[in-house]
């Protein structure tokens, strides 16, 4: 029961984490590709959001994005490292 | 005053919080085990707090029994950062963890019962254990630390590293750091944009405003008796 908990609560958590760093990234990501494009423009402002478009799809296939995922697999590892160090001599 | 009361609300907030990371961390005690034993215990409404639950898989009694370690350990100065060379007597409970809370998942409370049995050794012969655990002993409200683990060690001068304690607090300076960045980001990209857009509605709304109520005295403004030239 405890453990179905654990996962239970563990998975909402993991998620709300998870959802705050896409979110920082992909801002993160938008904002040097808005200052990339404006510190040296290559053509009017529909280039620009074409730009920005480009730079976000290539964000969003990325291995960067996939990294976050690993937000779900840590503390996975995490608790069953812990696991096995408390209960093994 | 109001500075006070959020000086004040920040000194509880430190108190509270330290309180708690120093329940919850776990800590390494140089110990001398002197006898295991076992008592009944009868929580009370203030003490249950204290204490984990039944050993996994079994029923959650209103009291039970439970293992305790009968230790002689060496005394400390700032919360075991220094090992004084006088000793001092320490009980230790040894309970499950279960689960959830406090993340230790220990299961396996029997198990270093009986290695704490077999290190437990007299005076004239002595084995020193670096024993680990979290939790507080308090007298009065007869509460005690839970035992998390025993490690047979040569002598009472070992050195201890708290890699866990290190790597807790890396991370939380990590995750403070995170957190920092992403509200200011957040300021930065949604929210400062959000309310300048507000404020712009704001300047249309009172200049259109101002426009409604200027066409209106303008408009009294043709009732008035013109300036004779």
């Amino acid at each position: 029961m405890g453990f179905i908990r654990l996962i239970i609560f563990g998975f909402l958590g993991m998620t709300v984490i998870y959802c705050l760093v896409s979110w920082y990234s992909r801002s993160v990501r938008l904002e040097r590709l808005e200052k990339d494009w404006d510190a040296d423009p290559q053509g009017d402002d529909n280039a620009r959001s074409a730009h920005i478009e480009a730079g976000m799809v290539s964000y969003e296939k990325g291995f960067r994005k996939k990294l976050i995922l690993l937000i779900y697999v840590v503390p996975v590892v995490f608790v069953t490292t812990a696991f096995f160090v408390t209960n093994t001599n | 005053m109001l500075h006070r009361i959020k000086f004040g609300l920040k000194v509880l907030i430190i108190v509270l919080v330290g309180g708690l990371a120093h329940y919850i961390l776990p800590q390494h005690d140089v110990v001398r085990v002197t006898s295991t034993e076992i008592i009944r215990q009868d929580f009370s409404w203030y003490n249950r707090m204290f204490y984990a639950q039944a050993d996994s898989g079994s029923v959650e009694a209103a009291n039970r029994d439970m293992r305790l370690i009968n230790t002689v350990r060496r005394k400390t100065w700032i919360w075991g950062f220094f090992r004084r060379e006088s000793e001092e007597v320490m009980v230790y409970r040894n309970e499950d963890t279960g689960w959830i809370w406090p993340p230790y998942f220990k299961f396996d409370s029997s198990n270093l019962q009986a290695e704490a049995a077999a290190v437990v050794s007299p005076r004239d012969d002595e084995q020193w254990v670096v024993l680990t655990h979290y939790g507080w002993r308090n007298k009065l409200m007869t509460v005690f630390p839970n035992a998390i683990g025993v490690r047979a060690v040569d002598g009472p001068g070992v050195r201890i590293i708290p890699w866990f304690n290190i790597f807790f607090f890396g991370f939380v300076i990590v995750a403070y750091v995170f957190l920092r960045a992403a509200w200011r980001q957040f300021r930065e990209r949604n929210l400062d944009p959000t309310l300048d857009a507000v404020d712009g509605h704001m300047d249309a709304a009172s200049d259109r405003a101002r426009g409604v109520w200027g066409r209106f005295t303008d408009w009294i403004g043709t009732w008035r008796e013109k300036p004779r030239r």
